[in-house]
């Protein structure tokens, strides 16, 4: 019996609009639209919930409220006093990896958060902008940061370069696991969803733990933007408080 | 809803919504702390899982890329495999301590 699995076909990236400009390769692309629904839809959902302003909220303004409310919780809690003002992008940073992760559950779509440059882009950005904000918050002072306090001047040649080391994994760490989940889990299903269509009657079997799949994939895919938006914030609360 | 007497409207749907709350008081308030616990659990857990990995695999890349520039082969990915080993203890250590992915050390009570 053959088995014709390609479970990695559907990460592949396709250019939809091909498109050059000065020798860069600017095609819009499947990833690129699906980046594009996510932000429509998103935009969609706050915008058309909170149109009525009803006080009695209804089911849309309802969740775009619980979405707001959720964040703006998390960012309080995790980013302390003082995160107000980031909260706008901590919101954007979670709901785009949320409704990224979702959309790529629906069957034939396209997962953006399974490629890494795009999660790398993203940690990119938050690990840089809380650099920035530390330095502007702080000055020279943030440096501390790296120093622990009470130590002998002996060990801290040896601590400064493991604290330094463990400031600059944050990137790596933040993309990685938004990446592998996502690909760990979508390679999964489509290895169980491939072997259901080639062994015939049996096939009533991978397609039972393919339904399971699904259900754990929705948990991963809710609970990695709840993860990714969680240390976001404590990143920056460490920019902003020095402990 | 009407226009003119909006605290009328108010103040009869107080009353639905305590009504409601009532009736349902009791376990769902005990239930949700539950999950809110378990939610926080597995956000560690998925957490933490990469961290220690990822810092060994980082820090022996930049050793390898320092003894590329320096020509030290292999003694900067030697020295960084190890300092990866520590760096990834220390942050799985912070994550489980509840010290966040906090870098830096400062005694509790002492505000910067």
């Amino acid at each position: 019996m053959a088995l014709e699995l390609h479970p990695l076909e559907q990460f592949k990236i396709e250019p939809l609009i091909p498109l050059h400009i000065g020798g860069l390769d600017v095609s819009y692309t499947n990833s690129a639209l699906f980046m594009t629904v996510a932000v429509v839809l998103i935009t969609a959902l706050l915008v058309l919930g909170t149109r009525r302003g009803a006080l009695v909220p209804g089911r849309w303004q309802s969740m775009a409220e619980l979405s707001y409310e959720f964040v703006a919780d998390m960012v309080e809690t995790n980013a302390g006093h003082g995160a107000e003002p980031y909260f706008p992008f901590v919101f954007t940073l979670f709901m785009f990896v949320l409704f990224a992760n979702f959309l790529g559950l629906i069957p034939y779509s396209f997962t953006v958060t399974s490629h890494i440059i795009v999660t790398f882009a993203l940690a990119a950005i938050v690990f840089i902008g809380v650099t920035i904000i530390g330095f502007v918050k702080h000055g020279a002072h943030f440096l501390r940061l790296f120093v622990p306090e009470g130590v002998p001047v002996v060990l801290l040649f040896l601590l400064v370069p493991i604290e330094l080391l463990s400031y600059f994994i944050r990137p790596f760490t933040l993309s990685i696991r938004l990446f592998a989940n996502m690909l760990a889990g979508h390679t999964m299903l489509a290895i169980f969803g491939g072997f259901a269509a080639s062994i015939g009657l049996l096939a009533i079997f991978p397609t039972l733990i393919n339904v399971g799949l699904i259900g754990l994939e929705a948990l991963v895919a809710a609970l990695q933007a709840y993860v990714f938006a969680i240390l976001t914030c404590l990143y920056l609360r460490d920019a902003l408080h020095l402990h | 809803m009407s226009e003119e007497r909006p605290s009328d409207d108010l103040a009869r749907l107080a009353k639905r919504l305590d009504r409601a709350r009532s009736e349902h008081a009791g376990a769902p308030a005990a239930e949700t702390g539950d999950t809110a616990g378990q939610q926080q659990a597995l956000g560690i857990g998925f957490r933490i899982g990469i961290e220690f990995v990822v810092a060994i695999a980082v820090a022996m890349g930049l050793g390898w890329a320092i003894d590329r520039v320096l020509g030290t082969r292999p003694f900067a990915m030697i020295v960084l495999f190890f300092l990866g080993i520590a760096a990834g203890m220390l942050n799985v250590y912070r994550a489980i301590t509840g010290q966040g992915a906090a870098v830096g050390f400062r005694r509790p009570g002492k505000e910067d």
